[in-house]
């Protein structure tokens, strides 16, 4: 009997791996031909290899630097709820991308005579992640333990914190130089399409690094998702993974907002139709079939709007299902 | 051997009220222990302490002499295994799968052959091997209860500490489960502490009883020194009457019994 269940199970697993593996491919195969050779067809000119190749050079970044954003937001979304017990937030929903904003406001404005130290990339990059590791650390000590895990306290402050930090930074950058204003801009208003490709090759050693840390652990997440008490009697140093799952989140996305903006609902949207259909609680498929679904999600979206000609962004159709599918998930549970 | 010495807790500020205040207390090896009391004596943030999972104030808690703060907490938990009063799940998991996590301690979610033999064992001695792949939602709350002391048998620790085992057993469960904690003492040498709440189940099973109010310990002893009328009336603040059956004390605290 048990033995049957576990097998169906597994069957489950492989099955649905099965699909959703060679999609990856597939994705990343219509992402270039969308780039590429739908676009000569619709203008009826012939790519010559030169210009395939010099498409490509941007392309290819961009299909890694989409993918490590995609991978590093549906993990560290996963580990989230785990910590938070919440099958409903993500850390994007609790203010980490306007807290990224105002992190890059404060930056140029503080520092726009000095300048250039600011402006690599690499620092910048790890003075955000910094920054939100602090805030995330303070946040969780004071709201999340105080309020004994409630996660509507983190929600509202979460609500709270991304409007005052909007209304700051805007307030800021109006009183910045136009110069500067446009720094903020460029570092802020990173979509898909004009990605911060230098920071790929952070973010793939990066990611590496993060999902390791993470898949190595996943057995202790299973742990964790009892609770904190109920992994804390299990031989869970509970104190020591919340820590350790704050840097991870902190890092994986200040990386990720660095690299592709503000992509709310995604991590949500991934997560989510990862548990319905792989249908277990073991994190080792879970973590996986949400960084794949994420990163199909994004790279799928991205060549359907290049396709239709970009008529709208990506995140705003990943945004507008990851919505619907929140107000479903909201309805359903009945609780966040 | 586990002792905690002059042990304050409180959950809020440290000028806020405690929840436990100057605790000491020795527990008995080889012997159930009852914790008794009104509700918010402080019984479940004891338990909470004696496992090292409830932060203290001040005061030691040791476990074999250790400071059990020094301790790894994976090698506590294999010493002492501890259930919660309450369960809430926010996974949807199999009782075979909840079983399996309280080999944790020992094999880190990676099960070899003597685990799985644990869990096989504790399934059959809580009587649950035809639920064993029901999800948890699906069973009822007695069934649950039992498939939650079968994870803490898979710990296979020798102190096992029960907030409430008996919540959502009915009375044939409850002395089923009652006996199951007497044989874990007199076959497999464990060292029992749990909370009652039927003070006459307290009477009949256990051996130390340990009465609390207002986060302090009232009185402590054998069956006959605390199932008394002057010191349960404080404890509960309630009029109890005791009548005695059968050679034991037997508590009636229903209005409608005049003394
Ligand atoms: N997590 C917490 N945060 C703040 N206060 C708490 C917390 N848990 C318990 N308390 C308070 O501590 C006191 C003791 O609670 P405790 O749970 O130990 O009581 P108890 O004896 O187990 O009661 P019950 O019989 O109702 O389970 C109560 O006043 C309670 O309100
Ligand atoms: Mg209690």
């Amino acid at each position: 009997m048990e033995i049957k269940v576990g097998k169906q199970r597994n069957v489950r697993l492989i099955a649905v791996f099965a699909v959703i593996l060679p999609l990856f491919p597939a994705a990343c195969a219509l992402y270039i031909y969308s780039r590429t050779y739908a676009k000569s067809l619709r203008l009826g000119l012939e790519i010559t290899p030169a210009e395939f190749s010099s498409i490509m050079s941007r392309a290819v970044p961009g299909l890694l630097g989409m993918s490590a954003a995609a991978i590093l937001i549906a993990l560290v979304s996963l580990s989230f709820q785990t910590i938070t017990q919440s099958r409903i937030l993500t850390p994007s929903m609790i203010g980490f991308d306007s807290l990224f904003i105002a992190t890059q406001t404060v930056l140029v404005f503080a520092f726009s005579t000095t300048g250039g130290l600011f402006e690599s990339p690499y620092i910048n990059y790890f003075i955000s992640a910094g920054v939100m590791l602090a805030c995330s650390m303070v946040m969780y000590r004071f709201i999340l333990q105080s309020s004994g895990n409630n996660v509507i306290y983190l929600l509202m402050f979460g609500l709270v914190l991304s409007g005052v930090l909007e209304n700051g930074s805007r307030y800021l950058q109006l009183l910045m130089s136009n110069n500067d204003y446009y720094r903020v801009q460029a570092a802020t208003n990173v979509t898909v399409n004009n990605m911060n490709t230098s920071l790929v090759f952070l973010a793939l050693p990066a990611l590496l690094i993060i999902s390791v840390l993470i898949l190595y652990r996943h057995r202790t997440y299973n742990v964790m998702s009892l609770g904190a008490e109920q992994s804390q009697s299990l031989g869970v140093f509970y104190a020591k993974e919340l820590n350790l799952n704050l840097i991870f989140i902190a890092l994986g996305m200040s990386l990720a907002t660095a690299l592709i903006g503000s992509l709310t609902f995604l991590g949500l949207l991934a997560v989510n139709v990862a548990r319905e259909i792989l249908k277990t609680h073991r994190h080792f498929p879970l973590f996986i079939g949400a960084a794949v679904l994420s990163a199909l999600a994004l790279i799928l979206g991205q060549s359907a709007v290049e396709l239709l000609q970009g008529a709208i962004p990506v995140t705003a159709i990943i945004n507008l299902v990851g919505c619907s599918y929140m107000f479903y998930l909201i309805l359903r549970e009945n609780r966040i | 051997m586990i002792e905690i010495k002059n042990v304050s807790q409180s959950y809020g500020r440290k000028e806020a009220k405690k929840t436990l205040s100057d605790i000491n207390l020795t527990i008995r090896e080889n012997k159930i222990t009852a914790l008794v009391g009104a509700n918010g004596a402080g019984k479940s943030t004891l338990l909470g302490v004696l496992s090292n999972i409830t932060p203290i104030l001040s005061g030691t808690v040791t476990l074999g002499g250790r400071d059990v703060r020094k301790i790894k907490t994976q090698d506590v938990a294999k010493k002492i295994a501890f259930l919660k009063q309450s369960q809430q799940m926010s996974i949807r998991i199999t009782v075979g799968d909840l079983v399996e996590f309280g080999r944790f301690p020992h094999c880190r979610g990676r099960l070899g052959q003597e685990d799985k033999r644990k869990v096989d064992e504790s399934l059959e001695y809580m009587n649950l091997p035809d639920l064993r792949s029901r999800y948890l939602d699906e069973l009822s709350g007695g069934q649950r209860q039992r498939a939650f002391i079968a994870m803490i048998l898979a710990q296979d620790t020798p102190y096992i500490f029960l907030d409430e085992p008996l919540n959502n057993l009915d009375i044939k469960y409850s002395v089923e489960m009652m006996k199951i904690i007497q044989n874990l003492v007199t076959e497999r040498n464990k060292t029992i502490v749990l909370v009652l709440h039927d003070i006459n189940f307290a009477a009949a099973y256990a051996n130390h009883i340990v009465a609390m109010k207002n986060g302090q310990i009232v009185r402590e002893g054998c069956v006959k020194d605390v199932i008394k009328k002057e010191v349960l009336n404080t404890v509960f603040d309630h009029d109890f009457h005791i009548a005695e059956c059968g050679g034991k004390n037997v508590c009636l605290y229903f209005d409608q019994v005049q003394n």
